[in-house]
C-alpha cells in the first residue's frame, strides 16, 4: 500500500504532483481562465493536468458528493491521474475538507494505485509508492485516518490473496499467510487433512482430494474487548478451480486462481478488525482446497458425507464451492454459536449473468441482517442486491439417493438460488447471508478505486458491518 | 372450463360432492351440514371412510370416496388448514386441487357453506383456472380420457353475495383463459395477422381495437419493430387496444390512460443469430407478453373497470431469410434513437422501443407497464416462481409487487443503474442492443429505459421480464402445465386497487 504521511503542507522544493479535489462549480479562482478554457467544472469524472512553474496541479472533479464514496472515487481519480504522469509521490490537498473526506480521499488514493506486481521482475515504470495527505490538523484527522487506513489495509490483503497465482497461492502458502496474521493478534489455527477426517469435514476431503495440495480449514479470531457470540465470516478458498473431472473450458480457466476470494475477503476483514482493534469479537473460518482433476477425484454421482452428518450427492463437480462450504458453515456454527453467520463465495456464474459486475448476490434468512448488509454495502461503496431463495429452488435439490442433490440439472438454470438453498441447509437457526462474489471480486475494469482485476470486494463491507452494527456491546 | 352456478346448499342427487374441509379444531364453528348430510344419507360412509384414510383436514390434503351411496359417484374431501385463518390464495388453491379430482364428471357440488361467499367465490376462480385445457389438435383423444366436467355448483349460504365477488373474478379468469389460449396456439396457426384477428375479438366487450399495418409503421417510422419483422414471409402487426371505462359507461374517456405494452414475438427462432434447435419449439410462447396484455384488456372490459387503459402488442415473426436483419445492421427507431443490431435474437426490446416511445407520445399515459419474455438470463437469476422487475418509479414498483403476492403472480425487483448502461455503449449507433452476459436481464431492461423517457422527464414505467413464469414447466396449483397466462391477474389487480374511480 502507499505510504500515507499526514502534513499541513508540501515537502519543501518536492516535485511531486499535487491533486486538488474541487468540487462541482468550486475551481479555485487562480485556476479558473485554465479550467474554463478545458470546460473543467469539477463535475464527477472530470480531471485536469495543470502542469505550471509551481509545478504540476491535478483538478480532480469531485461532484457534490453526500457520502464518503464520493470523496474515495475522489481520491482514487487523483492517485490514477498521478500513476498516469508516472509520479512516484503524490502530494493529495485536503485542507479545507472534513477530517472524514480527508481519510476517505486517501483511501480511494490508496485503493486505486495498488498494482498486483509482485511477479512482475521488469517494470517499465516507477509505481505510485507515496502519499503526501494535505490536512489543516493532522491530529484531528490521524484517528479517521487509521479507519480507514484499516480497512483499505484489509482490502488490499484480500486483493493481494486473489491476484497470486494458483502454483504460488497453494492451500498450505494460503495457510501460511493466514498464520502471518497472527502478528496483529489474531489467533488462527490451521487444521489439517487428519483433524478434517477425524472431525468428519467429508465435503471438504472430497473436493480438495485429487490435488497434490492437501485441503486445509483455517480458524482466524479476533477476541475483541467484550464477551459476546462472535460474528462469523466463513469463506470459499478455492486455490484453483480446474472444476474437477466436470472440467471447465480452457477458455478463461485461468481467472480461476481467483476462485478463493471470499476467502480472501474474510481473511482481510479480519485484518482489518484487527487493524482499528475492534472490540467486537469475530471468528472467520476458511475453507481452503484446490479443485484439481487426478486418478482419485471425487466423481459425479459420489455420495458425501458432510461434517453435518447430511449426505449430499455430487451432481457436478464444478460445484465445488458449496460443498466446501456446507463443512465450514456446520463447523462455524457447532463450534462458535455465533451471532450471525456471513459466508462470502465466488460461487455461481449464474450470479454474473443476474447482476454483472456491478453487484454481489445477497441471499439470506435474516431480514434485519440481509438490510444491515446490504446498508454497510452501501457504505463503502460494494453494493449487493438480495435475491430469492424459493420454494421451488429447494424442491430442485431434491435427490433420489441421498439427502440432498449439491445441484441441478439441465438449461437456463437459476443456480445462484439453487446453491443459496443448499447452504440453507447448513446455516441451521443462526442468522444467516450469502454473499455470491462470483462477478463483483473481479473488476472487468478499471474503476475509481481499483485497477481491472482483484476488487477485494467484501472486506470493507464486513468491516463496515462490524463497526455499524456488532460494536456496541449492549446491542440486542 | 365449466359452467359455475352458487347455489342454496343441498345435497346433489347425482354426480360429485366436494367438501372443504378445515383442521379440527376446538371450539372452532364451521357450517358443514352438506357434510353430514352427506354421512347421513350414505350410512356413516363418508365419515368412516375420511377416517381410514386419515384425512384431517390438512392444507393440500386430498381424499376421493367412490361412490358412496345416496346416488353419489364421488367424494372428494379438500384440507383447508385451520378454520378462521382461510386466505384467498388459500380458497384458491383448494379450489386449484379440486379441478383435477373432478373434471370426469359431469356435474359437481362443492359445498362451500363454511366459507365467507368471497372465499367460496375465490374456490370458484381456482377451480377455474387450474380446470383449463387446450385440446384444439387432439383428435385421437379416447372418450374416457376427455374431461367431462360442465357445471359446478358452489353452495353458499349468501348466493348474491358470491355471485358478486365471482364477477371480476370470472372476467380475470377469461382473461387468464384468452391469455393461455393465445401462447398455446401453435406458431403456424397464430401469426401476427392472425393474432391481430383476435384482438379484434375484443370489440364485442366495447374495446376499441386499432390495428396498424407494415404500411402505416413504415410511415411512423417503426424502424426497429420492422427490422425484426423483414425476414418473415409474415407481416407484422401493431395492435392499439382502448378500453374506456372511467366515465362508466365505456364510451367517453377521461384524463390518462394507463398504458400496458406487451411483446408478441408469435415465433422466435432468433433470426441469423438463430437458436439451439434443442427446445425451440418452445418459442411460440414468445408473445406471452401480447398475450398477457390482451388477456388483461379482456378483463378489464369483461368487468367493466372504472379507468381509461390503453393495451398496445406489438407482433412479429422473428425469422432467418434472404431478407433478414443481420447482426451489425443498424436501425432507426421511432424515438429517432439508433441501435446497432448485435444479436438479432435480442429482438424483443427492438419490438418494445418503438412501442413505449409511440405509446407515451401519444397517449401520454400516467404510467407504462410492459411485459415481457425477455431474456433467458432472467430464468437463471430467478428462476420460474418469480417474474423480473424493472422499474424507475418506486411507488408502482411496490404496488406491483403487492398485486402479484395477492393473486400468486409473484415479481422479483432487479435493479437498474448507469453502470449496467454501460454496457448498451456501441461505437456505430447510440446503442447496441446487447450488453453481453454479465447482468444480461438488466441491460435488456436499461435498453427499454432509453425508450422511457420524455420531454417531461421520466414517466413511470415498469417492465416485468416473464421469460421464466409465462410457461409451466409442470401442473402448478392453479394452472396446468403449459402457458400460465402470468402478468393478467396481477394487472387487473393492480389497477383494481389503485386506478379505477
Amino acid at each position: 500500500m502507499l505510504r500515507v504521511r499526514l502534513r499541513r503542507a508540501e515537502r519543501d522544493g518536492a516535485a511531486d504532483p499535487r491533486a486538488m479535489p474541487v468540487r462541482q462549480g468550486a475551481v479555485p479562482p487562480r485556476f479558473a481562465r485554465a479550467a474554463a478554457a478545458a470546460r473543467f467544472t469539477g463535475g464527477v469524472g472530470q480531471v485536469l493536468d495543470l502542469p505550471g512553474p509551481e509545478g504540476r496541479v491535478l483538478l480532480i472533479g469531485a461532484g457534490a458528493p453526500r457520502h464518503a464514496t464520493g470523496w474515495e472515487a475522489a481520491g482514487g481519480r487523483a492517485a490514477a491521474a498521478a500513476l498516469a504522469c508516472g509520479a512516484r509521490r503524490l502530494a493529495l490537498d485536503a485542507r479545507g475538507l472534513p477530517p472524514a473526506a480527508a481519510a476517505a480521499l486517501a483511501a480511494g488514493a490508496c485503493l486505486r494505485a495498488w498494482r498486483p506486481d509482485r511477479w512482475r521482475t521488469r517494470t517499465e515504470e516507477a509505481p505510485l509508492a507515496a502519499l503526501d495527505l494535505l490536512v489543516d490538523d493532522p491530529a484531528a484527522t490521524a484517528p479517521f485516518w487509521a479507519r480507514a487506513e484499516a480497512a483499505a489495509r484489509g482490502c488490499l490483503l484480500a486483493r493481494d490473496l486473489t491476484a497470486e497465482p494458483g502454483n504460488r497461492l497453494t492451500t498450505r502458502e494460503f495457510a501460511a499467510r493466514l498464520e502471518a496474521l497472527s502478528e496483529h493478534g489474531i489467533a488462527v489455527d490451521v487444521l489439517g487433512r487428519k483433524r478434517l477426517a477425524r472431525a468428519g469435514c467429508g465435503a471438504l476431503l472430497a473436493v480438495g482430494r485429487a490435488a497434490a495440495h492437501p485441503p486445509r480449514l483455517a480458524v482466524l479470531r479476533w477476541r475483541g474487548s467484550f464477551a459476546a457470540p462472535p460474528v462469523a465470516f466463513i469463506g470459499k478458498g478455492i486455490t484453483f478451480d480446474t472444476g474437477g473431472l466436470s472440467l471447465k473450458p480452457a477458455e478463461g480457466m485461468e481467472a480461476m486462481r481467483g476462485d478463493m476470494a471470499g476467502a480472501a475477503a474474510c481473511a482481510g476483514a479480519m485484518l482489518a478488525l484487527a487493524l482499528r482493534r475492534s472490540p467486537a469479537p469475530a471468528v472467520a473460518v476458511l475453507a481452503l482446497a484446490e479443485n484439481a482433476i487426478g486418478a482419485d477425484a471425487y466423481r459425479p454421482g459420489d455420495v458425501l458425507a458432510t461434517l453435518s452428518g447430511r449426505t449430499v450427492e455430487v451432481v457436478d463437480t464444478d460445484a465445488e464451492g458449496r460443498l466446501v462450504l456446507a463443512d465450514a458453515l456446520h463447523y462455524a456454527r457447532t463450534r462458535f454459536a455465533p451471532a450471525a453467520m456471513l459466508d462470502l463465495a465466488t460461487l455461481t456464474g449464474a450470479a454474473v449473468t443476474a447482476l454483472g459486475h456491478h453487484r454481489a448476490a445477497l441471499f439470506g434468512t435474516d431480514a434485519a441482517l440481509l438490510a444491515q448488509v446490504a446498508a454497510a454495502g452501501e457504505a463503502v461503496g460494494e453494493p449487493v442486491w438480495p435475491l430469492p431463495i424459493g420454494a421451488r429452488h429447494r424442491e430442485d435439490l431434491a435427490s433420489d439417493i441421498a439427502d440432498l442433490r449439491q445441484c441441478a440439472t439441465g438449461r437456463l438454470l437459476p443456480d445462484a438460488c439453487h446453491a443459496a438453498a443448499f447452504l440453507r441447509e447448513f446455516a441451521g437457526g443462526v442468522p444467516w447471508a450469502h454473499l455470491d462474489i462470483a462477478g463483483a471480486a473481479r473488476r472487468a475494469e478499471e474503476e475509481p478505486l481499483g485497477p481491472k482485476g482483484p476488487s477485494g470486494f467484501g472486506a470493507r463491507l464486513l468491516d463496515a458491518l462490524m463497526a455499524m452494527y456488532f460494536e456496541d456491546p449492549d446491542r440486542h | 372450463m365449466p359452467d359455475i352456478a352458487f347455489v342454496k346448499p343441498a345435497l346433489p342427487r347425482s354426480g360429485a360432492l366436494v367438501l372443504p374441509l378445515p383442521e379440527a379444531a376446538e371450539g372452532a364453528a364451521w357450517n358443514d351440514n352438506l357434510r353430514r348430510a352427506a354421512d347421513e344419507a350414505t350410512g356413516g360412509a363418508v365419515s368412516r371412510a375420511l377416517e381410514a384414510a386419515a384425512f384431517k383436514g390438512r392444507k393440500g390434503q386430498s381424499c376421493t370416496i367412490w361412490a358412496p351411496g345416496a346416488g353419489l359417484s364421488r367424494v372428494v374431501a379438500i384440507g383447508l388448514g385451520k378454520p378462521g385463518e382461510v386466505t384467498p390464495e388459500g380458497a384458491e388453491a383448494a379450489g386449484g386441487a379440486i379441478a383435477p379430482l373432478i373434471v370426469q364428471e359431469r356435474e359437481a357440488l362443492v359445498a362451500a357453506e363454511g366459507l365467507p361467499p368471497a372465499l367460496a367465490a375465490g374456490l370458484a376462480l381456482g377451480l377455474t383456472l387450474r380446470a383449463w385445457r387446450f385440446d384444439r389438435y387432439r383428435t385421437q383423444e379416447k372418450e374416457e380420457d376427455k374431461p367431462k366436467l360442465e357445471r359446478v355448483a358452489i353452495a353458499t349460504a349468501d348466493t348474491a353475495a358470491a355471485k358478486a365477488a365471482w364477477m371480476p373474478m370470472r372476467a380475470a379468469a377469461d382473461g387468464v383463459a384468452l391469455a393461455r389460449e393465445l401462447v398455446a396456439e401453435p406458431p403456424n396457426v397464430l401469426g401476427p395477422e392472425e393474432m391481430a384477428e383476435r384482438c379484434r375479438g375484443l370489440e364485442k366487450h366495447g374495446v376499441e381495437v386499432e390495428v396498424l399495418g407494415p404500411k402505416e409503421m413504415r410511415k411512423l417510422g417503426f424502424g426497429a419493430l420492422l427490422g425484426v419483422a423483414q425476414g418473415s414471409a409474415r407481416e407484422p402487426r401493431v395492435v392499439v387496444m382502448r378500453w374506456n371505462g372511467a366515465s362508466g359507461n365505456g364510451k367517453g374517456r377521461r384524463g390518462r390512460p394507463v398504458a400496458f405494452i406487451g411483446k408478441g414475438v408469435t415465433f422466435d427462432t432468433g433470426g441469423i443469430s438463430i437458436k439451439p434447435a434443442q427446445g425451440m419449439e418452445e418459442m411460440k410462447y414468445d408473445m406471452a407478453g401480447a398475450g398477457a396484455v390482451v388477456g388483461l384488456m379482456a378483463a378489464l372490459a369483461g368487468r367493466r373497470a372504472r379507468v381509461d387503459a390503453v393495451g398496445m402488442v406489438g407482433l412479429v415473426e422473428n425469422m432467418p431469410s434472404g431478407t433478414a436483419q443481420r447482426p451489425g445492421d443498424v436501425v432507426k427507431t421511432y424515438s429517432g434513437q439508433t441501435v446497432e443490431v448485435i444479436n438479432t435474437d435480442a429482438e424483443g426490446r427492438l419490438v418494445l422501443a418503438d412501442l413505449l416511445w409511440y405509446c407515451q407520445e401519444r397517449f401520454e399515459p400516467r404510467f407504462m407497464v410492459d411485459l415481457a419474455t425477455l431474456t433467458g438470463a432472467i430464468i437463471i437469476s430467478l428462476g420460474h416462481e418469480h417474474a423480473g422487475l424493472f422499474s424507475n418509479d418506486d411507488e408502482l414498483a411496490q404496488r406491483i409487487e403487492a398485486a402479484g403476492r395477492a393473486v400468486g403472480e409473484a415479481c422479483w425487483r432487479m435493479p437498474l443503474g448507469e453502470a449496467y448502461d454501460k454496457q448498451l455503449k456501441s461505437d456505430i449507433a447510440d446503442m447496441k442492443n446487447v450488453g453481453g452476459r454479465p447482468g444480461g436481464s438488466i441491460t435488456a431492461a436499461q435498453f427499454l429505459q432509453r425508450f422511457v423517457n420524455t420531454k417531461k422527464g421520466p414517466m413511470p414505467w415498469a417492465h416485468l421480464d416473464i421469460a421464466g413464469t409465462a410457461w409451466a414447466q409442470k401442473d402448478l396449483p392453479l394452472a396446468p402445465k403449459g402457458p400460465t397466462g402470468f402478468g393478467v391477474r396481477l394487472l387487473d389487480r393492480l389497477v383494481a386497487e389503485h386506478y379505477e374511480g
